[in-house]
């Protein structure tokens, strides 16, 4: 039919420019991750150590603990975006008076930057002159301070992101819904089944494809935070909110630890691929069963 | 029918109960965020209240002030922009090959492009330094503190994106369309600007929108890899933040400042995500 | 269907906007440049700028980069000196200030890779063993006497004070001082002064309120102001604690400001064999550091609750909101907080004396055996990657005059050279910040500044984690040190010193 040059060609300059921004720095990445490389070692100079700093990560407990709490931030954002998300798109099909406006105020979080929104969230919050710490003192007597409670850093980071990402989950939810037919949904009322069964029957699973891609490009989001996290806690208190990205950034930067830093970062990698992958077969399945 | 009516009413009601708690939790944050950019700094530290009945405005008057924000501002503007139109071209580009011809591996490569977006930032600084500072240097002139260098880079995470975005809208438009076009001689430049692109608008749209989001909320690799010329505005508001002092005032107005672009973007084009963002639901 | 001029006009909107952002700009700018004639005037004699212009000929149009904090001595470094500096030589100076992360993370970049982007660079005092250890910097002393045509009249190294001296190694000067403070003891001179509020103190406690000298007075003072300030519904605690338990400055407090004041110097690490645990010769975990940091824990309680929230800027703003009676706060704070009713509400209430030690530091300090406290600064330093090393080398001299010095302490609260001391303006501000300048002065040489590790930065993120834990009271203080001693051994080890 067409040439495949031609389709090549379309595809070139992509294929151009991500593979110098993102392959070749991923090989380099890939090289360092088998030398024991710091700055200001003895030597200053890269040592080949083989599979040594790889070995070295496996028992690393700071290593371990960063992926841990990041797995469970992860999956608590994720899932309450994706639910929250879902309810406030459903309340957003159907028209009333002032929609655009609510639906153009919930969207406003998306467009602040994230180092902004660790530094308002860091205004709210930091005991003596946020108002979060004051009032849930005045009013409830609870003495709310994330630079002390490990539950209260953690939760916040939580809810800072719930608070900042949600509205991207309900406008992409937004739009799947709105282009759904309406005739099948009316029909399985009329038929008798109730408003449960035909989320449940029908919505859901003509929504699957939105749903994987939302959740996708929030679960790589989610387990590469940074930005804020850093700005609000620092990761701390202690190294209660030091998710895996906060922990690259400071054996990269801090520690300038380029070897062990690259192995951190590579492995990081290899397990966002393959739980995407995963969780991209696991979704098609329940999605086919649903069928 | 009156049973259907008090329903009718109270749904009324929980839809407006919901979106206004929606809307005040969203709107406190940001709120603030206000609250502070009018305050001075000895009000910061008195007693935290909700309310606000002065306005410093020297908080905005410094830094608009300076040379240096405009040109972070301008620098923001150009890189966002510029990027977001050229990731929408690109990834138009590709989507429709990807969509169009049974290239070998396509779906490996889909799959690649895709990943790109998963990188943890921190530890590719240093290739990507080297590479702006050594690998591209024509005499003294390299992509180092350049704004071009900005637009390149910022494609490594919004390209997977928009790809994945668009990709579901191109598979949708009927490959009819464009065959109808070739029997009738069209070229396939054609087909892509008569047909394509304007069937594909609302999503291009989201894709512009979205990608221009991302690039202008960048951090890390802003204040890595440029240095005076090329700074934009979310690196300069890292510089309020010093020993003798974080001037939170001031970096609350800059901070709301570079939020006033973002929201009129929005307002502007809010129906077209609401229209593009389907992610090939419509194919069913 | 798709509406393309929708899209045209915001575009047009937009870009309206940003005119319209741009526009207030023109009239605020002439103000800068008159307070550099005005400067420039009064630094520079004629004859003095001949010598830089003729000096300068060669370099006229080349520019030289530069990167440092974005603190009040480096602005106006870069906005006032730079500018003079170009007048005077023809050289252009861009120069690029920044958070202080960026301020170590960057040059070390450019140095590593040989890039060459930076022509000088901020080294903080506790940064320069790194450099030195992979000769990352020119010696600025033989690059002078390579080039005696470049030798200013106006420089010379014996005029700065002992502060210099970190900067020194085998006979070679590897930094300009551009800025220096000690981070001494503040105490709010109005509540010490209070007749009730002394008469309350001596019936409680048995002696005579004042500025603490031990480490028993400081804690009776802290645990007093905060019952008086529950007492009184004030916002008011009794110390502060630079304590946040996410951040370097924590572990910066308790290393470079506490424990030297409980005789334990150095981190605690045995700079001979590179260990850090007692067992192995180090004192990082010796009962001394132990008493030491669990004093300091202990006085979180008296703290107001931000502390675990604090570095060191928002101790200074809890300070300056008079939200503490006392407390360890950087120097470079001292002034502002003194004097600024933009930024404080404690203008001349501040006091401020050394900070209270344990029996013997005194004496180890004048021996020079140890120090009282945190001596703190910076220099400018001309990278060995540098392709303008030459005009690079006038700057740092430029900035190292004498006649510049006053002015520029006057806008930093920093001082490198004891002439600047004499200074009628400084004299003057001096009385306004009750004495900071003059203890700064006669007490300096009992102040230090951070160890000589070449790993500082590697071994400081590697104890941090044990330091904030125990701030947020998830482990005390004898286990965070047990544990940070052997994770700093650790980390020593693995850079290749102490085996």
């Amino acid at each position: 039919m067409r040439s495949n040059r031609m389709g090549w060609g379309l595809l070139a300059p992509t294929l151009i420019i991500l593979g110098i921004m993102g392959l070749l720095p991923f090989f380099y990445v890939l090289v360092v991750g088998f030398f024991d490389w710091n700055v200001v070692s003895a030597t200053g100079k890269p040592i080949w150590t083989g599979a040594n700093n790889f070995r070295r990560l496996v028992f690393d407990p700071n290593f371990l603990g960063a992926m841990s709490r990041t797995l469970l931030f992860t999956v608590t954002v994720v899932v309450s975006e994706l639910v929250l998300g879902f309810v406030l798109a459903q309340a957003l099909v159907k028209e009333f008076p002032g929609k655009s406006f609510f639906r153009t105020i919930h969207a406003l979080p998306l467009m602040v930057a994230p180092i902004a929104v660790g530094a308002t969230w860091r205004l709210m919050t930091v005991p003596g002159f946020g108002i979060a710490p004051y009032y849930l003192d005045r009013w409830f007597g609870i003495d709310y301070n994330i630079g002390r409670y490990a539950e209260h850093a953690f939760a916040t980071t939580i809810l800072m992101d719930v608070w900042h990402w949600t509205p991207f989950v309900t406008l992409t939810m937004l739009a799947g819904l709105s282009a759904l037919p309406k005739e099948p949904m009316e029909q399985a009322l009329v038929d008798g089944a109730n408003r449960w069964q035909v989320l449940r029957h029908l919505t859901l699973p003509m929504m699957m494809p939105v749903i994987i891609t939302t959740t996708f490009i929030r679960l790589m989001d989610a387990l590469r935070v940074v930005d804020e996290v850093y700005l609000l806690t620092g990761g701390g208190p202690g190294d209660s909110t030091r998710f895996i990205g906060i922990h690259i950034w400071r054996v990269v930067m801090t520690w300038t630890d380029y070897g062990y830093g690259s192995a951190v970062s590579l492995l990081v990698y290899y397990f966002t691929l393959v739980l995407c992958w995963l969780l991209f077969i696991a979704l098609t399945q329940i999605g086919r069963q649903q069928e | 029918m009156s049973r259907t009516k008090s329903r009718n009413i109270l749904g009324w009601i929980g839809t407006y109960a919901l979106w206004i708690s929606m809307t005040l939790i969203t709107l406190l944050p940001i709120y603030w965020l206000f609250v502070v950019s009018a305050r001075t700094r000895v009000e910061l530290f008195g007693r935290p209240t909700l309310l606000q009945t002065s306005f410093y405005i020297d908080n905005y008057l410094k830094p608009l002030s300076t040379p240096a924000f405009q040109r972070y501002l301008t620098n923001s503007l150009i890189v966002a922009t510029s990027n977001a139109l050229l990731v929408a071209v690109l990834a138009v580009l590709a989507t429709y090959a990807l969509s169009r011809w049974k290239l070998g591996g396509s779906d490996s490569i889909f799959f690649w492009l895709i990943t790109n977006r998963m990188a943890p930032a921190a530890a590719f600084i240093l290739p990507l330094y080297l590479l702006f500072t050594r690998a591209f240097r024509l005499g003294d002139v390299t992509l180092y503190d350049t704004r071009i260098g900005l637009i390149l880079l910022y494609c490594l995470f919004n390209l997977p994106f928009a790809i994945w975005l668009m990709k579901g809208m191109m598979d949708g438009i009927p490959i009819e369309l464009d065959e109808a076009a070739f029997v009738d001689g069209a070229s396939t430049w054609t087909v892509l600007t008569r047909i394509i692109v304007p069937l594909a608008g609302p999503g291009i749209a989201v894709t512009v929108i979205l990608s221009w989001v991302f690039a202008w909320n960048e951090y890390l690799f802003a204040a890595s890899l440029t240095s005076v010329q090329a700074r934009t505005i979310t690196t300069g508001l890292a510089e309020f933040v010093t020993v003798t002092g974080t001037n939170w005032g001031e970096m609350a107005a800059v901070s709301f400042i570079s939020l006033l672009p973002a929201l009129i973007f929005l307002a502007f084009v809010q129906r077209y995500i609401v229209m593009g963002l389907t992610f090939g639901a419509v194919k069913e | 269907m798709f509406r393309w001029n929708r899209v045209l006009g915001f575009v047009i909107v937009l870009s309206m906007l940003l005119t319209a952002c741009a526009a207030p700009a023109a009239p605020a700018a002439p103000a800068a440049p008159a307070a550099e004639e005005a400067a420039a005037e009064e630094a520079a004699p004629a004859e003095a700028e001949s010598w830089w212009a003729e000096a300068g000929a060669p370099y006229a149009g080349v520019t030289i980069r530069g990167i440092s904090e974005s603190t009040p001595p480096s602005r106006y470094s870069a906005e006032v000196l730079g500018q003079m500096f170009t007048e005077a030589t023809g050289i252009n100076v861009e120069f690029e200030v920044t958070s202080w992360d960026e301020m170590y993370n960057k040059p070390i970049r450019d140095m590593e890779a040989n890039t060459g982007i930076y022509d000088f660079v901020y080294i903080e005092q506790d940064h320069i063993y790194s450099y030195l250890s992979r000769d990352f910097l020119t010696d600025i002393s033989a690059l002078l006497a390579e080039h005696p045509e470049l030798q200013s009249p106006d420089f010379d190294f014996g005029k700065f004070t002992s502060f210099i001296d970190n900067f020194k190694q085998d006979g070679g000067i590897y930094g300009v001082p551009m800025e220096a403070f000690i981070k001494p003891y503040l105490y709010r001179a109005d509540l010490f002064a209070d007749p009730d509020i002394q008469a309350a103190f001596q019936e409680q406690y048995g002696y005579e309120l004042a500025p603490a000298t031990n480490h028993d007075q400081y804690r009776d003072i802290a645990e007093f102001f905060t019952a008086y300030g529950e007492e009184n519904d004030l916002e008011l605690w009794g110390t502060t604690v630079q304590g946040h338990t996410g951040h370097p400055s924590a572990t910066y407090e308790l290393v470079e400001t506490i424990l030297p004041t409980f005789g334990v110097y150095n981190w605690g690490i045995n700079l001979d064999t590179w260990k850090a645990c007692v067992e192995n010769g180090g004192e990082m975990n010796s009962d001394k550091a132990k008493e030491g940091f669990a004093f300091w824990l202990d006085m979180l309680q008296y703290a107001p609750p931000e502390a675990t929230s604090s570095t060191w800027d928002e101790v200074a703003a809890t300070f300056a909101a008079g939200r503490a009676a006392q407390g360890w706060v950087y120097g470079e704070n001292a002034a502002w907080i003194a004097t600024d009713a933009d930024r404080s509400v404690v203008i001349g209430n501040v006091g401020v004396a050394n900070p209270p030690v344990a029996e013997g530091v005194i004496a180890d300090a004048e021996s020079g055996a140890g120090y009282i406290g945190y001596y703190d600064g910076g220099a400018f330093g001309i990278p060995y990657s540098s392709k303008n090393k030459e005009a690079a080398l006038l700057w740092v001299q430029f900035i190292g005059q004498e006649s510049v010095q006053a002015d520029w302490a006057a806008a930093g609260a920093r001082i490198v050279m004891e002439s600047t001391f004499d200074d009628p303006l400084i004299v003057e501000i001096d009385q306004k910040v009750s004495g900071y300048y003059t203890l700064m002065r006669e007490a300096g040489p009992l102040y230090r500044g951070a160890a000589p590790l070449p790993f500082h930065n590697t071994l400081r993120g590697n104890i941090d984690t044990f330091i904030w834990q125990a701030l947020a009271g998830e482990i005390d203080a004898a286990t965070a040190l047990d544990g940070a001693c052997v994770a700093a051994e650790e980390t020593m080890l693995q850079l290749g010193y102490g085996e």
